[in-house]
């Protein structure tokens, strides 16, 4: 045999297979999904449907409503929100995205991919106080939710130098996940530049690839929890009244906490709360602190994206139970600190649907464990939900303000009310020019 | 300053190898044109090497530069003391060779297994415990006059052989140098280079295949599984789900060290080099011994050139044993004590080093007894299959004790 035949036989399959990998990934493919995959995956809360876009778009066009929050979204007791619009055949269904860690800076990239698919729709955003440490996104966790295809979609779609756009890819820099060309990229935006003509190439290509790898593998890994979902249903009233549900979810919860006094779910405290990690967290958080974080300004990225997408959002602010507050010391003063700052900050830019149950951590059975809400404080989530949804859906217009990424705002200790004087007003030119 | 390096750790992600390849082609074109081109293929594996040791990990890459001054300074000094016109070769002297070439190694273990009491100046890096090996088998062949010349830059080209140096397989350094300084010939080459393509894409299929499905998909369930299970159950908090466990992770741990090892000898055979092989179908090993003779090949040949050989030599020589079948067991216990010992001093490595050296042993024991019962012993395809399935059992159960699981279950740690 000669040798350059040889050489074929070793190195041609590896060529053949090495262009018919790019040709695959690099064509237009077109894909659906079926009804009952998209429903598994609006509820499957897993990192693959966060970080991708197709699933997402398509079930926006079908009903579905994006429920932004974090670990509370996976209490799948009977009166989560999914369950609740499962049993009472809601012509909504929610979406959940996001899990332990997710905060206002991963979702800020998340949303990158359904700007077009939520232009004037609705939109439903549990924020956690919690979220609002010193040093805000939690790096380690953005790893987790971090998606070249969406830091793409970000760099890809900037039409000019914007502060949003300045600040969002400086913080971006700061996450340990974001390498080679997306940081190269990311590192001009900061600085106020254009991408390079060769950038822009690179990116649109690794694009497309990505975007192909998200309509190819979606659907792997999907975690099942519609017969969860279904099983919880049945626990319900036939006819939905606020009285009935909430009987239910007393029932539930007397059943689900007699374990401990503090009104946590039995297996939540057997399996996270042994008498070691007790006698540890005992005051252990006297000097937390949610009112001074970049967090503020992160949450902005995602005030600012809703408006630009002229999404109308309804804001639902959870509370901490009470009863461990006062175990751990954590001070309730300082929280509602935090939630005044956070509601001055939605208000005074036009985000007018606030639900703030902050201050109802120490009823009954309104906690499902330590931070997270559940049994009547899904309820209560309901009351709010249930009229928001029967809203027509109108294109809503904010008063965006940069002033929300200044230092200035992070650090403010807190904003008493709107009635005192308003900061966008005397400070604002000032501490852009601070930038 | 505000370079941004990028780290490559070695056969991590597709980036790595797509730089790798395209670094390989003038080494590829220039061997199948029969010339060997000595100093690009100097500064390519330097830039490899960089990759892995620089940004975040430049301490491991200072780390790596010291400790290899150290063993030239050793393994030259051992050489000169052996040349010299009628040297003694004191066994003292050797022994003190030996110690010193191991010292960095046991300072790294001894700071990984108790992190609070810091030692200074001591900081592991990515490969230590395979250059220990290289340099210690030098010094061995030194000492038996084996190796009587030691070219400066083939024995620094040996020891930082890039695709080797994170994890082996361990080479020899009297095969290498006779491969590293010429071309083979063309014919020879291209069966190189078709190994070469084969091994690398069955590295893929082992490593980012079956090793992510059984290490990445599957073992975080089991394990959780397994811990959840464990917990109510109290008392061993065994459960079914560690027997899960146990065979999730054999099959990782082949899996990905398997393909691990098929890619670090096919860049080998892409540059003209043979690095041995590491495995050969380990799982149908018929009974213990045979299993080391296919599980991780170069380390436990490397033990039983420089372990159980050396041990049996001296005992005999000092007529420690009597009784040669004595001699062997207390060999094949130190063999694998040694080997527990060098993965980390945590009690699982141990006692999985103890439990293979008591299962060599019975299997010794049974061997023999074989031996003098043939006629009464059956022997055919089912007790063939009989005897893979026993062995397949006893080596999964051992990788159970190794993977810190238990340790885990039981104590809260690994």
């Amino acid at each position: 045999m000669s040798n350059k035949r040889r050489l074929w036989q070793i190195f041609g399959p590896v060529l053949c297979a090495a262009v018919l990998l790019l040709v695959i990934f690099l064509l237009p493919w077109e894909r659906t999904f079926s009804q009952g995959a998209i429903y598994q995956a609006a509820n499957s809360q897993t990192t693959t449907i966060f970080k991708g876009s197709l699933m997402k778009q398509d079930a926006y066009k079908e009903g579905y409503v994006p429920f932004y929050g974090s670990s509370e979204l996976s209490r799948l007791d009977p009166l989560h929100p999914s369950v609740i619009a499962q049993k009472y055949h809601r012509d909504y269904r929610p979406f959940l995205l996001g899990g332990p860690g997710s905060q206002s800076l991963a979702h800020f990239l998340e949303m990158q991919s359904t700007h077009e698919q939520l232009k004037g729709k609705k939109a439903v955003v549990i924020v956690s106080p919690q979220w609002f440490t010193k040093m805000g996104q939690n790096p380690d966790a953005f790893a987790l939710y971090y998606s070249p295809l969406q830091a793409c979609n970000f760099l890809l779609e900037i039409k000019k130098d914007t502060p949003t756009n300045r600040y969002a890819a400086k913080r971006f820099l700061q996450m340990p996940e974001v390498n080679s060309f997306v940081r190269q990229g990311m590192k001009r935006v900061a600085h106020g530049q254009k991408l390079t003509g060769f950038q822009r190439f690179y990116l649109e290509n690794q694009r497309r690839i990505l975007n192909n790898e998200d309509k190819f593998f979606s659907t792997f890994q999907l975690r099942d929890r519609i017969k969860k979902i279904n099983d919880r249903a049945k626990l319900l009233p036939a006819t939905y009244s606020v009285k009935a549900l909430n009987k239910v979810a007393s029932e539930q919860a007397a059943i689900n906490t007699n374990s401990n006094n503090f009104g946590i779910n039995n297996r939540f405290y057997k399996k996270r709360l042994n008498k070691r990690v007790l006698a540890k967290l005992k005051n252990s958080q006297r000097h937390f602190n949610y009112t001074k974080s970049v967090e503020y300004s992160d949450f902005e990225l995602m005030l600012h994206q809703f408006a630009k997408q002229h999404t109308n959002v309804l804001f639902i602010i959870p509370p901490i139970n009470e009863k461990w507050s006062n175990y751990t010391g954590l001070s309730q003063e300082m929280y509602q600190k935090a939630v005044s700052k956070i509601k001055y900050q939605l208000a005074s830019q036009g985000f007018d649907n606030v639900t703030d149950l902050s201050k109802r951590g120490g009823e009954q059975y309104f906690m499902e464990d330590t931070i997270h809400i559940g049994w009547r404080g899904w309820v209560a989530v309901d009351q709010a939900v249930k009229p928001f949804m029967a809203q027509a859906d109108i294109p809503r217009n904010y008063n965006i303000h940069n002033y929300f990424y200044s230092r200035k705002w992070q650090n403010k200790p807190y904003q008493i009310s709107l009635t005192n004087e308003n900061p966008l007003k005397s400070n604002s030119k000032e501490s852009l020019k601070g930038k | 300053m505000n370079f941004n390096f990028i780290n490559l750790q070695p056969y991590s992600n597709p980036h790595y190898f797509v730089y790798l390849l395209i670094g390989l082609i003038p080494i590829i074109i220039g061997l199948y044109w029969g010339r060997r081109l000595k100093i690009y293929e100097v500064v390519f594996s330097l830039v490899f090497l960089f990759l892995i040791f620089d940004a975040e990990k430049w301490q491991q890459g200072v780390s790596l530069i010291i400790y290899v001054l150290f063993q030239l300074l050793v393994t030259y000094g051992y050489l000169y003391y052996r040349r010299r016109k009628n040297s003694q070769n004191k066994t003292w002297v050797f022994y003190l060779a030996v110690i010193l070439a191991i010292v960095p190694l046991i300072l790294v273990k001894v700071q990984t297994a108790f992190p609070q009491a810091k030692i200074p100046g001591v900081l592991a890096f990515l490969g230590i415990s395979y250059l220990t090996f290289k340099t210690v088998q030098v010094v061995m062949e030194v000492r038996d006059g084996a190796i009587k010349e030691l070219n400066l830059g083939t024995y620094l080209r040996f020891l930082l052989f890039f695709p080797t140096i994170s994890s082996g397989p361990i080479d020899r350094y009297r095969r290498f140098a006779k491969e590293c300084d010429m071309a083979p010939k063309r014919s020879e080459y291209l069966t190189d280079l078709e190994l070469a393509t084969r091994y690398l894409f069955q590295g893929f299929l082992y490593k980012f295949v079956l090793g992510w499905f059984f290490g990445t998909h599957w073992l975080p369930r089991i394990t959780r599984a397994a811990m959840i299970t464990g917990t109510a159950n109290g008392g061993l908090k065994l459960s079914w789900w560690v027997v899960a466990y146990m065979y999730c992770y054999s099959m990782y741990l082949f899996f990905d060290f398997a393909g691990y090892s098929l890619f670090a000898v096919s860049i080998s055979y892409f540059m003209g080099i043979h690095t041995p092989m590491n495995f050969n179908k380990p799982f149908i090993a018929q009974n213990i011994k045979e299993f080391w003779n296919r599980w991780h090949m170069t380390l436990s040949f490397w033990f039983r050139d420089y372990i159980y050989m050396r041990f049996t030599f001296f005992a005999m020589k000092k007529k420690l044993f009597k009784n040669p079948v004595r001699l062997s067991q207390a060999a094949y216990l130190l063999l694998f004590l040694v080997m527990g010992f060098w993965h980390g001093l945590t009690w699982y490595y141990i006692v999985y080093g103890l439990f293979h050296a008591f299962a060599i042993i019975i299997n010794d024991c049974w061997l023999r007894f074989k031996k003098k019962h043939k006629d009464k012993l059956p022997s055919n395809k089912y007790t063939k299959w009989l005897a893979i399935f026993v062995t397949f059992n006893v080596v999964c159960f051992s990788f159970l004790i190794f993977s810190g699981f238990l340790s885990q279950l039981w104590f809260g740690w690994k």
